[in-house]
Order: C-alpha cells, then structure tokens, then sequence
C-alpha cells in the first residue's frame, strides 16, 4: 500500500464577484510510497500549494480522494505533518516548546519528550537553543526549527511547502544538503512542493511536474541519481543536467518562474 | 523609549564631547528625572501663580496649601480611608468587568454567528457614555456601590470585548493550521495559540479598560458618592475647600500614573514586543 495516495483530485473555486465557478485543479493523480521523496514542481499559480492544503486538510476538494495508508483524509491531523513556508512557529514558545507540541499534544510524558526533543534538535544543528525564541534564531534556523518540530512527531508523511523559498540563496543550499543527509538518515515519507527544478531534482526520488492552471499531471520523472548525495558532486553528475534540461523544456521554453511565491 | 540618542560622531575623526554636555546626557537619561522632570516648570508655574496673589485665594491654593491639606487629610484618617473605599470600587468594578468581557469577548470572537448577532448591540451600547447610566441606575439600586461598580463594569467590559475580538482576528491563519497538523484539537488550539497570540491586544484592551473604568468612577462618585475621592473634591467645593479640590486632582492623576507606568504598561509592552518583533520580521521577508 502506498503512504499517500491522490486519486483524480480536483478543485474548483466559486468567484465572489462573478459568480463563476473556476477551476483550480483540473485532475491530478499521483503516489508516495513509504520512505520516498517525491516532489511537486510547477508553474507559479499552477496550484501546487492548494494540492498540499488538501493533502493537509486545511481546505476541501472538490472531487477525488486523499488517502494516507488508505484512510481517507478529513481535516487537519498528526499523521500530516507540515512544514510552511512562512515557518508558522510559536512566537510565544521557546525553540524546545516548539518542538515538544505536537508530543505534548498526544500525551507523551515530559521526560520522554524532552530526550525526543534534544534528539532531533541535534539532527537539525539546533542544539544549545533550546531556551532561545523562534525571533531570535535567523531565517535558515527558523526553518529547521519548523522541520524538527514535524520529524519529532513522526507522521506518516511530511508535507513541505516550499519551506526554503524565503531563505537567502546561500543558506538555502546548506538546508537542501542537510534535508538531503536527514531524509538519507531517518527516510521519512515526504512530499515536498517547490517551484525550483534543481532543488526538485537534488532532492526527489521522483519529480511530478504540474501543467498550468488547471493543473492537471504533466509527467512524474523518476530520478535515479545514487544517494547519499552531496550538492557539489551531484549536480556535476551528466544526469542531473539532463533531468533539469528535461524538465525545464516540460515547463515551457526553459523560462521556469524565476520570482515565485 | 529612548528618545535619548549620543551626538552623531563623524565617521573620521571623533569629536570630544564636552564634560557638561555628557553630564547632562546622564542626568537626562536617569529615570527618574525623566518621569519627574517635565513636572518641575509645571510646579514652578502653579507655585509662582498661586504665590503671586493675583488670583483670588478662593478660587486657586498653592502647590504649599496643597501638601498642607495632604498631610492633614492623611492625619485625620481621612485620605486612607477615602482612597482605599475609591480602589475597593475600582478592584470591584475591575474584578466583574474582567469576569464577564474575557468570556464574551472570547466568544463573540470565535463564534461567527455570536458576532453576527451582537455586533449592532456592542457598538450601540458602547455609545452610551458610562455615566448616562447612573439616572436609571440611582432609580434602581438607589445611592449604592451597586450602581457605582455597575458604571465601572459598563466602561471596562466594551474596550476589553473590541480588544479581543481584534486580537482574535490577528492571529494568524497558518499558526491555528500549524497547532492543528500538529495534533491539537478544538480546545487546545484556543488555549495553546488563540489565547497566547490575541493577547497583546487583550492587553491593549484591558489597560484601555481599566482607564475609562478610573475616570467612570471619579465621575460616578461625585454623582452618587458618600465616600472617596471624587466625593471628598465635591465636598470640599461645597465647603469652599479650594487646597482639597486641588489635591483630589493631584491623586487622582498619581494614581492611576503608577498604576499604569508600574503595572499595566510593562505587561503590554513584554506581550507586545515578543509578538511584535516575530510579526515584524515576517513581514519584511
């Protein structure tokens, strides 16, 4: 059985001016498998976030299905862990109440939270701040804050908003080779959104590419690069330019959304 | 806030500053003479006003009356007992307003069809000013604390309930998304993020609250009083106590600045900075 299943997937908006009913997500139809990482690349305003806002349960569909290990999904809940794009942490909470939440949040006891908690903040290079507040830990830590607060909970699929889009270029290559060495360590399932085809490809096992607005699945590309995988070596592999090449000829005349949101 | 900033120093060569003008940088910079200091011409003035004889001595008392009244009303026992009956009313008054706009406030935040149906109301009776309730209130509950602390409750709980409902409406979407991906259920995402992230305006409410509900009981006082401080500087106009009238003033004004400056100020600002600051940053990005 697959970890997330999303069969024919559509949506469509009513237009409170018009009264027109228009489509948003015309069929999209794809799987994750336990322990893959697949990402979702597209056209800005193809709908690929509202694609993760359904996987999420934050807003309704229209028509298809959701389906994690088969349950179909309604509403927001553990077993989806989201990482935003705007981080969405706790101001009022330090780094270790962000991080113990979603554990508090099921019963687990302080002791065992707090030990859960140091571990994975020694994952994500957080330790030592764990008393700091979320204002005073730069963009990049922020962010790893917002990825160990969803691994600590140990949901059966991670869903990442473009969560590195808001971070400087510099630090986002730093972030994408430590996702990279986490992922590699503790194979969680993700499903990762992105407008950007090398972070895409760098980081997926298997890239779905969506068309324009209404999007539908323009080609799911499997990418066999060999892991572990270092930004330096990996992307001198002749593959990994044919993968981007490949894909950004799919997205239209290699002219990708350069300034996306 | 420090509005005190250090000459601007050239980028080259540094100018020295000279010793009194340090000095006096330090001097202003001290606290105390920044909260005390802009009242000093303010005294010099009423004292220089008042000493000078041109205005009759019935209609204005000198900043030395003053004291001189103070320490006797203090003496008597009178002073004591009238500001502690003027707090009790205010901690009365506080006490309800807050037990019943927190609740409220709360709700019609929450709920949208509680808005939708006590929207017109709030705004209608929060028109009404505070005082041009004690008519009907003397009617019902007669010259009574009652009718004092009814006032109060009336002025806090209207600021505090538009306080929440903004507070409420601030916090931001993708934080209750968060709590919710994060396993919280309906309840604790209201005590764990609503509460939390509406509570600088809560704040904001209270403080604003607390400040019509001082004014409110002065005003009621006077109205209704048979003790406390509006009703010491009314009765002391009927005795031609000028110094009194004055010193009431003078209270009033002390009070509620400590209050403010040493309580409610320093709250707002902890919730607000830490909150502020986060917002602040999410927005330049």
């Amino acid at each position: 059985m697959n970890t997330l299943e999303i069969n024919g997937l559509r949506k469509e908006y009513v237009d409170h001016y018009t009264g027109e009913t228009i489509p948003a997500i015309g069929e999209v139809t794809f799987s994750i498998g336990e322990g893959e990482f697949v990402s979702v690349l597209g056209p800005s305003g193809c709908g690929k976030t509202t694609v993760l806002n359904i996987v999420a349960g934050f807003i309704d569909h229209t028509a298809g299905d959701v389906l994690v290990h088969g349950r179909s999904v309604h509403g927001p809940g553990p077993d989806r862990g989201v990482v935003f794009q705007s981080h969405a942490l706790f101001p009022w909470k330090t780094v270790l109440g962000n991080v113990t939440f979603g554990l508090r949040m099921k019963g687990v006891p302080r002791a065992q939270r707090d030990v859960a908690a140091a571990d994975i903040l020694e994952l994500v290079g957080l330790s030592g701040f764990e008393r700091k507040y979320p204002h005073e830990l730069s963009g990049g830590m922020q962010q790893r804050l917002g990825l160990a607060r969803v691994l600590v909970n140990e949901p059966e699929v991670m869903l990442m908003d473009e969560p590195f889009a808001s971070i400087d270029a510099q630090t986002r290559r730093k972030l994408q080779q430590d996702l990279t060495e986490i992922f590699e360590k503790r194979r969680p399932t993700v499903f990762f959104v992105t407008h950007d085809i090398d972070e895409a490809v760098f980081l997926s096992d298997r890239v779905v590419v969506l068309s324009h607005r209404p999007s539908t699945v323009a080609e799911i590309i499997d990418i066999e690069l060999p892991r572990p995988r270092i930004w330096r070596e990996t992307v001198e592999d002749p593959r990994f330019r044919e993968y981007t090449h490949h894909i950004e000829e799919r997205l239209g005349g290699g002219e990708p959304d350069a300034q996306a949101g | 806030m420090t509005t005190m900033t250090p000459p601007a120093a050239p980028t080259r060569t540094p100018v020295r500053v000279p010793l009194w003008r340090r000095f006096g940088t330090a001097l202003l910079a001290h606290p105390a003479v920044r909260t005390l200091g802009p009242f000093v011409p303010f005294l010099l003035i009423w004292w220089a006003v008042a000493a000078a004889g041109t205005v009759n001595a019935a209609f204005i008392a000198g900043p030395v009356e003053v004291w001189q009244s103070f320490t006797e009303l203090v003496r008597k026992g009178m002073m004591p007992s009238y500001l502690g009956d003027s707090l009790e009313r205010l901690a009365y008054g506080v006490g309800f307003g807050l037990l019943i706009g927190l609740p409220l406030g709360f709700v019609v935040a929450l709920s949208s069809w509680a808005r939708r149906l006590t929207w017109p109301l709030l705004l209608f009776f929060q028109a009404i000013a505070d005082i041009a309730w004690l008519p009907i209130l003397i009617v019902w509950f007669g010259f009574s604390l009652t009718s004092v602390t009814f006032v109060i409750v009336y002025t806090v709980v209207f600021p505090l309930m538009l306080g929440i409902v903004a507070g409420v409406d601030q916090v931001p979407r993708e934080l209750v998304n968060a709590a919710r991906s994060l396993g919280a259920g309906r309840l604790r995402v209201f005590f764990e993020v609503i509460v939390p992230g509406s509570l600088p305006a809560v704040a904001s409410g209270v403080r604003t609250g607390l400040g019509y509900g001082w004014r409110a009981l002065i005003a009621a006082e006077i109205i209704v009083g048979t003790s406390g401080i509006g009703f010491m500087m009314f009765d002391a106009r009927r005795a031609g106590e000028v110094s009194q009238v004055f010193l009431g003033m003078i209270v009033l004004g002390v009070l509620w600045y400590a209050l403010d400056a040493l309580i409610l100020a320093p709250f707002e600002r902890a919730t607000v900075e830490r909150w502020g600051l986060v917002r602040q940053m999410e927005a330049a990005r």
